[in-house]
């Protein structure tokens, strides 16, 4: 076939699985997710396989080796965690019940009947309405791991596939991307490709690692303090910590919580502030500066902005990926603008 | 006829180790193994260009290098327009920017329709990352090139001295002369 008319072919086949590939997307909300999320860990572990590839394997043998790892690693950690993952949902269900936090609680309702009695609050209940809500919240969480237990099985399946096929294939996927850019652009987006590619696995990489860093030492520190629920809290911690400004008080909210309503013990809960403190100036003066040395600057407000969105159009789950999103877009347009300046385009 | 040949298997193959004999005749993967040139041609770029399509404009940002399978390419600079050389099927043009990533020093034009194999330094790198003895043999064989061109430009300048040319025309003599464009196959 002539090569002009290959090309052009090869161009509308292209575009036309781009289209097909928007489509499904906005078809299938769920996808979005999906792919988000494995986009970002097959960033984050890329590094992990070329490490392993360096040793003479080949990318496909060093994807499996990486995943073997993986899966033994969720193996020996489910095999230890899911005991005690277990006792803690059952004690958070059995309910508040200790007597040293029934005491507390009677002082404290004594407190508002005597001081907020003016607004109604007389009669209150308190101890009712904290088991109340206790049992709520448990039930909450047995019923999220019930009624989304399927999709959680989809996701535990689908995602590391496409980590997978991201890990082992990305290289190829990046030149068939290349492949479709027009001979003139073509040394541009590839420039802008690995620019974006350098700065975006940086910054992802050092997000992630900041998070398991802050998640070991929360976990660490409430376990020292004898908090209950210590890995479910300090993996949120972790989690939250993602969210900059509003993630570590949201991560240090539950220890706290627990230490007044379920121990029904105050210098606990100051210590457990103390102790977050610690951590995140910590992680500001030492585990930033090490990790985060290329970091993204974003504006307060930009940050700020991009939580409430990704809360608004995906929950949770959009919260703690808007970050690395908003990264993502402002690593792709400044470098856009930096590669797109020293091109004569206009030419 | 055999079996593979009914799925064009073999006229692939074909394809592919006269390619890979193309690739050992450029001076930068001569010394590479069959196994190595395999690994060179996975980050290739395949492209096709059309007669009179710009391939690079003269002070735009280099990547790398390109190697022509068909067709011929003109290298011309702004300031004459003149064709400094036309390269054919098997040559090489453009290899400085995948050592220091600097500016085109001229403009690539195809003069026929061309299918080229771009070798780009983000490529390199990735490369050197995950195979370092390979990406030391080829990095090695550029600047073994580059040091032997620095030589032939070190005798020129020996030679106009020797003729009494004041060092200022020396320098405006050579300079199209140092362009990295346009190297033709040895």
């Amino acid at each position: 076939m002539n090569p002009a008319r290959s090309l052009v072919l090869n161009r509308w086949l292209a575009i036309s699985g781009l289209a097909l590939m928007i489509l499904l997307i906005l078809l299938v909300p769920g996808v979005v997710k999906m792919i988000v999320v494995a986009f970002l860990l097959a960033y984050i572990f890329d590094p992990i396989v070329t490490a392993i590839e360096v040793r003479g394997l080949s990318r496909t043998a060093s994807t499996i080796v990486f995943f073997l790892f993986v899966i033994s690693i969720a193996w020996i950690l489910f095999s230890i965690l899911a005991p005690v993952v277990y006792n803690q949902i059952q004690t958070m269900r059995s309910g508040a019940g200790s007597r040293q936090n029934s005491e507390v609680i009677l002082r404290l309702q004594a407190v508002v009947r005597t001081k907020l009695g003016f607004i109604g609050l007389g009669t209150v209940n308190l101890q009712e309405k904290i088991e109340q809500f206790s049992s709520y919240l448990s039930d909450t969480i047995v019923d999220f791991i019930l009624h989304e237990g399927l999709s959680m099985i989809l996701y535990a399946v689908t995602v590391p596939f496409l980590v997978f096929f991201l890990l082992k294939d990305g290289r190829e996927m990046k030149k068939m991307f290349i492949g479709i850019i027009p001979n003139r652009y073509f040394e541009f987006a590839l420039d802008l490709l690995y620019k974006m590619d350098l700065q975006l696995g940086n910054y992802l990489r050092s997000q992630f690692t900041d998070a398991v860093v802050f998640g070991v030492l929360a976990t660490i520190a409430l376990w020292l303090l004898g908090v209950k629920y210590f890995l479910f809290i300090g993996v949120f911690a972790g989690l939250a910590n993602l969210i900059p400004y509003v993630g570590p008080i949201a991560g240090a909210l539950p220890a706290v919580a627990v230490a007044l309503f379920d121990a029904g013990d105050v210098t606990l809960a100051l210590q457990i502030v103390l102790a977050f403190i610690i951590l995140k100036l910590t992680d500001d003066m030492l585990v930033q500066p090490l990790l985060v040395a290329k970091g993204v600057h974003m504006h307060p407000l930009l940050v700020l902005l991009a939580i409430i969105i990704g809360g608004e159009l995906f929950g949770m789950l959009g919260m703690l990926l808007a970050v690395p999103a908003t990264g993502f877009v402002k690593v792709v347009l400044q470098e856009s603008i930096v590669t797109l300046k020293k091109y004569r385009f206009t030419d | 006829m055999d079996f593979w040949s009914l799925f064009g298997i073999k006229k692939h193959e074909g394809k592919r180790v006269r390619f890979r004999d193309t690739l050992r005749s450029i001076p930068i993967f001569s010394e590479l193994g069959r196994r190595e040139l395999a690994s060179v041609e996975r980050i290739l770029h395949k492209r096709e260009y059309a007669a009179g399509e710009v391939i690079f404009r003269q002070d735009e940002p280099g990547l790398g290098m390109y190697i022509i399978e068909t067709g011929r390419v003109s290298i011309l600079t702004d300031q004459s327009h003149d064709n400094m050389t036309e390269l054919g099927d098997g040559e090489f043009f453009g290899e400085l920017p995948l050592l220091d990533g600097g500016s085109r020093s001229a403009t690539a034009v195809a003069k026929t329709p061309c299918r080229i194999f771009g070798f780009f330094q983000p490529d390199l790198f990735s490369l050197i990352e995950r195979n370092p003895r390979l990406g030391v043999k080829i990095v090695l064989s550029l600047a073994a090139i580059i040091g032997m061109r620095l030589r032939a430009v070190n005798e020129r300048v020996q030679t106009l001295l020797a003729q009494g040319a004041p060092p200022a025309a020396t320098g405006r003599r050579l300079r199209p002369k140092k362009a990295e464009e346009g190297s033709r196959r040895q």
